[in-house]
């Protein structure tokens, strides 16, 4: 017996266009009576929900630190029956606590979707809500809602355990509220509470004004370039207070034994605010002689970039488009009376554009993820370096975010 | 396989491992970036021999910010809210870290009591940070179900005593925002100090507990002991520094062997150990713990009266005038050597040419393609935990 009229089944869930179709499902939904028998079952799981929610921290940075504190002692979520749960096939509510990078997002879009209906989904903080002051640099998502959908944002930076209480609170209310709707029909997310959603048009919004960039921009060149425009003598020096027996922060000055190294190193200059500045072809070896001389613990790795015209003053000012790299290598040992402690060595090579340094990594290991940071970041080469690859964007990401030609706020990321 | 991976002393981050013979096909296994041991966002690839750690390639990145683009068009009085978020569990350090390299580019100089607030609000969030990794690490070793949840209990109860005595004069429980430069902008409230003596007195009391509960525990000891170690001379070409470096036998502590703040009016107590493995890094941290009651206890008696910056605190950037320099400052935080690099890009600007953070935690990151390798799946928690990474720090 064929049956050709069109079947009636309402979608239980609706990914990509496939619905939820099941004859027996369907056989079911057209008894009479049924929805007057499953009432009852529905207040059920409704209570279940609400007092079992179930969290799965997507916890990134700060706010992680306070949905931690909420778990433990003091506040002790356990007793609103709301327990972490490491996985995403157990949990109910995903609570996105911190920032989410361009690097992440991904991820968190993939941990929701292994998320078994029903689900939701809090934003915890201001990170989680806008991306708070990182929202528009290059590599930070401005707010989670822009692919997740949200039902609950708790505002703050970060927000304190009670806030997460609330919110868990405000959760369960709104879960009550959807009880009693027709069990087949999905429940549609919208953007969850809207009026705390920011104004401001966000940088992937069709209607965000391609010029407000623009004037963003403006206005904080303004704000970074006021104070140089007002007169000096409206300055307002703090007095030095009379207290005070000497600076504490003492900038690191050169170590005066060194003085004859560095010289035979091909150094003729020692200013006095700044690192030397080293011949290329001499820095390796400086940097061994160094570690042989007790200098073994690596500091940094500071690489800027100076666009032509722009360098620091002293021995090299202007010039073409360069780099300029800052080492810094440590001595340990107890310091004893006056004598011993931790005495700093820094200097600096200067690398043309299109040029690049010879690398440290096979001299002092540490060296290694330091330079894949400066080439990943400022853009600068490093020769001879036996891993190369960005240590901070992804892979497939162009260009180098701290090189002073790269706009503020850039629009590479695919979520802008 | 086993024994001969463990005998390398160094084993070679560059492994290809199409060079290796193992017993069976290795297997790729990604941890991270979500996974309650990573301590935030952090993806290590895991080569696997078995259970054998072959080759380890850590991804760190997920949380990179750009915080150091940001830096460069705020003004230098604007900075101390955004560092707070690098390291969260000690944004007292971080705050101090970065004001003390500007009063050193613009020459400021900072009252004693000042250096005395500083002193005592780095010690006491040294013991926030250490009882938060003491807590979170037997977590990670015991888990929900074993025995760990206890230890994380009584270290967030006793952290949320010295939390709520931040919060008592700066307002916020953590992001305090009360460090500027040439001092700081909250002075103590009345009564505080007895406050702090009580708290250190409770925390004193209770240090017998954990140490029952972490190191004299015998799963403990099985789980940590000759797990990760790690040379010494190896971390120090690797940056390594804090508590991580203190446990391979090194004897370095910026606190004591490059002063700041007011340490050089106390003698401080360097706590070390030689064995350099999960093990050692506890019985360090829990020595810290220690050592930095008793400091807080000196420099709450010694507190000087007078005022807390320089009469005019820095709020505008009008205030100062930066042409040229470059100034890196470096201090001792619960993670290490945290330090701030910082150019003046000259012309009289009001920010930063280019500001660079030396993270502890990154550094300590960096061992462990040099410690995983010959470890076991098990061990490779306990390591991560026991380096203690701040992933704001590391990635920022």
């Amino acid at each position: 017996m064929g049956v050709d009229k069109p079947r009636t089944s309402l979608p239980l869930f609706d990914e990509g266009g496939r619905s939820y179709e099941h004859p027996l499902y369907d056989k079911l939904l057209s008894m009479p009576g049924l929805s007057v028998g499953v009432a009852p079952l529905d207040r059920l799981l409704t209570w279940g929900l609400t007092n079992s929610l179930w969290v799965f921290p997507m916890a990134t940075s700060c706010c992680g630190i306070e949905l931690m504190a909420a778990a433990a002692s003091r506040v002790d979520l356990d007793r609103m029956g709301t327990f972490y749960r490491g996985t995403p096939r157990q949990g109910d509510v995903m609570v996105v606590a911190g920032t989410i990078t361009v690097k992440m997002a991904p991820r968190v879009k993939r941990l929701w979707e292994q998320m078994p209906e029903p689900k939701w989904a809090i934003a915890m903080g201001s990170c989680a809500i806008s991306g708070d002051f990182y929202r528009d640099l290059y590599p930070v998502v401005p707010g989670i809602d822009t692919f997740l959908p949200v039902d609950v944002y708790i505002p703050g930076c970060p927000p304190n355990p009670e806030s997460l209480m609330a919110g868990l609170l405000e959760l369960a209310a709104k879960i009550r509220s959807e009880q009693g709707k027709p069990l087949t029909a999905p429940v549609q997310k919208t953007g969850g509470l809207v009026a705390t959603k920011p104004s401001i048009a966000r940088i992937g919004d069709p209607e965000r004004d391609p010029s407000l960039s623009d004037q963003q921009m403006e206005a904080a060149s303004r704000a970074a370039e006021s104070p140089v425009a007002r007169p000096a003598e409206e300055l307002e020096m703090p007095p030095v207070p009379e207290t005070a027996p000497g600076t504490v922060a003492a900038p690191p000055t050169f170590a005066p034994e060194l003085v004859e190294l560095f010289q035979a190193h091909g150094v003729v200059d020692f200013p006095k605010d700044a690192p030397p500045v080293v011949p290329l072809a001499r820095h390796v070896a400086l940097a061994r002689a160094l570690v042989e001389r007790g200098y073994k613990q690596l500091v940094y790795v500071v690489a800027s970039h100076w666009l032509a015209g722009k360098g620091r003053s002293g021995n090299v000012a202007g010039g073409p488009e360069h780099h300029e790299v800052a080492y810094g290598l440590r001595t340990v040992g107890p310091k004893r009376g006056a004598e011993g402690g931790s005495k700093l060595a820094w200097w600096s090579v200067r690398v043309e554009a299109g040029g690049a340094a010879p690398t440290l990594a096979h001299v002092i290991a540490g060296a290694d993820w330091q330079e894949r940071e400066q080439w990943d970041l400022v853009g600068v080469r490093f020769s001879g370096h036996p891993d190369l690859r960005r240590l901070m964007m992804p892979d497939d990401w162009s260009g180098h975010p701290l090189r002073k030609d790269y706009p503020a706020d850039a629009h590479t990321a695919p979520w802008r | 396989m086993e024994v001969a991976l463990r005998k390398i002393q160094r084993p070679d981050p560059y492994l290809d491992i199409a060079d290796v013979e193992a017993d069976a096909e290795l297997m790729l296994l990604h941890l991270g970036p979500q996974h309650p041991s990573t301590h935030g966002v952090f993806r290590i690839d895991l080569y696997l021999d078995g259970e054998i750690i072959v080759k380890a390639v850590p991804f760190p990145g997920y949380l990179h910010r750009g915080v150091e683009k940001l830096c460069e068009r705020l003004t230098f009085v604007q900075q101390t809210p955004v560092v707070d978020k690098h390291d969260y569990v000690a944004p007292m350090t971080s705050e101090q870290a970065i004001n003390m390299a500007f009063e050193a580019l613009l020459k400021v100089e900072v009252p004693r009591r000042a250096r005395y607030l500083r002193s005592i609000f780095a010690e006491m969030q040294r013991i926030a940070s250490h009882l938060l990794w003491l807590g979170t690490f037997t977590l990670d070793l015991g888990g929900a179900m074993g025995g760990g949840t206890t230890l994380f209990m009584h270290c967030f109860r006793e952290r949320e005593t010295i939390l709520d005595l931040f919060e008592e004069v700066t307002g916020a429980r953590f992001h305090y925002n009360t460090h500027t430069i040439g001092g700081n902008r909250h002075d103590l409230t009345a009564g505080w100090a007895a406050k702090v003596k009580s708290a250190m007195d409770l925390i004193e009391s209770r240090l017998s507990e954990y140490v029952s509960m972490s190191y004299e525990n015998r799963i403990f000891r099985q789980r940590t002991s000759g797990v990760g170690v790690l040379d010494g001379a190896l971390a120090l070409e690797l940056g390594v520094s804090g508590p991580i470096l203190r446990a391979s036998g090194v004897d370095h502590d910026l606190r004591r062997d490059a002063p700041f703040h007011a340490y050089d009016e106390v003698e401080v107590k360097v706590a070390t150990a030689t064995e350099g493995d999960c093990l050692a890094r506890t019985k360090v941290r829990v020595e810290e713990l220690r050592e930095s009651i008793r400091l807080v206890r000196l420099f709450l008696d010694g507190l000087p009266e007078g005022p807390i910056n320089g009469g005019k605190p820095i709020k505008l950037a009008g205030q100062y005038k930066v042409n040229t320099g470059q100034v890196y400052v470096g201090i001792e935080t619960p993670r290490g050597e945290l330090g701030t690099y910082v150019i003046a890009g000259g012309e009289g600007g009001a920010s930063p040419y280019r500001l660079k953070f030396r993270a502890p935690s990154l550094h300590a990151l960096s061992t462990l393609p040099y410690v995983l390798p010959g470890a076991t799946l098990s061990d490779c928690v306990a390591i991560l935990g026991s380096l203690d990474p701040i992933m704001g720090e590391v990635d920022r």
